[in-house]
């Protein structure tokens, strides 16, 4: 049997039906879509702005004034900086599971997995959103630490680097929220992918530098992905980017402090696993029910 | 579609002539399935369904709760995967050619599926754009279909704020931004008032009539599957048990439908029907709990006196004798052995189960 004739056929456009150009297509309108829900729902992104504002407010003023007797560390805002941008972004992020069980719940998730659209633009377009939201999110951290008198070691070039593995990690926790959302379909175990994070960064040099830990605690955060995305915004906060270095309009040797490239490793890996985990979810939700 | 009914389906039809698609009458199948089966665990929803719908039809599934209709749909549309069977939808395989059936048709849901922080206009052109609307096109397209169901003026509302009849309209409307060729309505009227309902009736048989759309639709409404449906599948426990016109169902059961209510328990029931299925011109005879027995004749007015007769002679009291023509309900009762109660539809909540 053959396709209906082409008097029947649904009046789209022929061009770019289908392949990665579509699904970027479809994702960015998605992305639109996510972006708009948030900007229409001001009260549910402040606590995203305040909570991380608080801890950095409080940690600080609790901890500054003995952080540099205690674990060397002087400049314990500029330390608390990428603590506040990560707690941000990861709250987010994880919003973004809370609206597709939502989505669900509404039959809006169903209407969408009717339209051609690939169901990897429906993941892509929420990871999209929420890398646009938390570049905004740390954009706010960044402006307030600053103003607070951190200090940005590394310069503009830095604060945007800063900026842009905040989108980065933002993208990948929202896999997190996605594979929760697919997997549960319900709404408080979305909300819980917020909670998830908090071991990840207790497990990490939040507070103090990872040389003060004790043995197996420095173990378990020497193999957590945010201890290195945290202390490669650190670096750049505190220690500054070591640019290109010219002699006689020659460039003799580069300077890249460690820490940042381990930064965006880590956010691969991170990446990688968080997106691929949430992938399989919706394959499985979408194939298996 | 409440305040404007007349105006809104006309406005449907002149939208979709312009737009919609022709069948031809002997192309191939518009929908076409064998052996469709879905089990969820244990719950065997559909068993082994077969379906051959012919381009231009308005094809029509009627059955109780939980008979499996929804979830047929749902596979239909590449919602489900199938347990087990084969089924092409315009041509395309639902399991292998998915996103093109998804671009062949459209869908409306029992629930209307919507985002309520959009607006109308912004989720319409959402739809249009993952449909894949020439972009020259959307604007003008979403213009005319708020026009046609009566929602210009709430457009750049959100959906939210919408009354339920509104976000069906919306919904509707967000199923033909492509101009589909086959529609699925599930449970379509279901939660409608009653001139919305006839309105929707109309713009389905003026769609399906001038443009050549093929519907498949479920429904619980009897009286809907009789205007609409060129032909019924009536569902029970997950199978067709008949299937054919509405008036080549309603000729299986005898012209006419005796009714009465014998007074007892169920085995004066029972002794009812055995005293009179074997009188003459009675082709059938069941029991009910609210309706009594029903006896079907060939020739009504012969038969009611000699079940009087039969009645009295078995000493079963009796009352509420009357004789009707024989209707869908009938055709359903018999074969499927119970009728739709009322209130079904409006009960049945199902999404992505069994249904």
């Amino acid at each position: 049997m053959s396709a209906v004739e082409a008097p029947g056929q649904p009046q789209t456009s022929a061009a770019r039906e289908s392949g990665p150009i579509r699904i970027l297509i479809d994702a960015r309108y998605l992305a639109g879509r996510a972006i708009r829900e948030s900007l229409r729902q001001p009260g549910v992104e402040v606590t995203n702005i305040f909570i991380p504002l608080f801890f950095l407010a409080v940690s600080t003023g609790a901890i500054a004034n003995f952080s540099e007797r205690g674990f060397g560390v002087e400049n314990y805002l500029a330390f608390q900086l990428p603590v506040a941008v990560l707690q941000a972004v990861a709250g987010s992020s994880s919003a973004s599971g809370i609206a597709i069980v939502l989505d669900m719940e509404r039959g809006y998730f169903d209407k969408l997995l009717l339209t051609p659209a690939s169901r990897w633009s429906l993941i892509i377009g929420r990871v999209w959103a929420d890398a646009v939201r938390a570049i905004f999110f740390a954009t706010i951290m960044v402006i307030a630490a600053l103003g607070a008198g951190s200090g940005m070691a590394s310069g503009v070039p830095g604060a945007i680097l800063i900026l842009v593995i905040a989108g980065l990690f933002g993208g990948a926790y929202s896999g997190i929220g996605i594979f929760i959302a697919m997997r549960t379909g319900n709404a408080q175990a979305a909300q819980a992918g917020f909670l998830l994070f908090f071991p990840l960064l207790f497990m990490a040099p939040a507070f103090a530098p990872l040389d003060v830990f004790d043995s197996w605690l420095k173990w378990i955060a020497t193999v957590n992905p945010v201890t290195y995305i945290m202390e490669g915004m650190r670096g750049l906060v505190m220690d500054g980017y070591m640019w290109p270095i010219f002699e006689d309009g020659q460039v003799v040797g580069v300077k890249n402090p460690p820490a940042l490239h381990w930064a965006f490793v880590s956010l691969a890996g991170f990446s990688i696993f968080t997106l691929t985990i949430a992938s399989l979810a919706l394959r499985a939700r979408t194939r298996a029910d | 579609m409440s305040s404007r009914p007349s105006t809104i389906a006309e406005r449907l039809i002149d939208d979709l002539s312009a737009r919609a698609p022709q069948h031809s009458r002997d192309a191939d199948l518009a929908i076409e399935a064998h052996g469709l089966v879905k089990h969820f665990g244990d719950i065997h929803a559909v068993n082994g369904i077969d379906l051959r719908v012919r381009p231009g039809q308005v094809f029509g599934f009627l059955g109780q709760n939980g008979s499996g209709k929804t979830t047929t749909v749902r596979m239909l549309t590449t919602l489900l995967r199938p347990t087990d069977g084969t089924a092409r939808v315009a041509g395309f395989d639902v399991l292998n050619q998915d996103r093109q059936v998804r671009r062949a048709v459209g869908v409306a849901l029992q629930e209307a599926g919507l985002d309520i922080l959009q607006t109308g206009r912004e989720l319409l052109r959402l739809q249009s754009r993952l449909y894949n609307v020439p972009r020259g096109e959307i604007e003008d397209r979403i213009a005319h279909l708020l026009e046609v169901v009566d929602l210009t003026d709430d457009a750049d509302r959100r959906i939210g704020g919408y009354s339920g009849g509104m976000q069906r309209r919306l919904d509707l409307a967000s199923a033909l931004v492509h101009s589909p060729p086959i529609i699925f309505l599930d449970e379509p009227t279901t939660g409608l008032d009653p001139v919305s309902r006839q309105n929707l009736w109309e713009y389905i048989q003026r769609l399906n009539r001038e443009d050549g759309v093929t519907f498949f639709l479920t429904t619980q409404y009897l009286e809907e599957a009789d205007q609409l449906c060129d032909e019924i599948a009536i569902l029970d426990a997950g199978e067709i048990v008949q299937q054919g016109t509405p008036d080549g169902l309603k000729a299986t059961v005898s012209a006419d439908v005796i009714y009465v209510q014998v007074e007892g328990d169920e085995q004066a029931q029972q002794r009812a029907v055995s005293a009179l299925l074997p009188l003459p011109n009675v082709e059938d005879a069941q029991w009910d709990y609210n309706e009594g027995v029903a006896i079907y004749s060939k020739s009504g007015h012969d038969t009611l006196p000699r079940v009087v007769r039969t009645l009295d002679d078995e000493s079963l009291p009796f009352s509420n004798l009357r004789l009707a023509r024989a209707t869908l309900d009938d055709v359903f009762f018999k074969a499927t052995g119970h009728r739709i109660e009322p209130g079904d539809a409006a009960a049945q909540t199902t999404q992505a189960g069994p249904a």
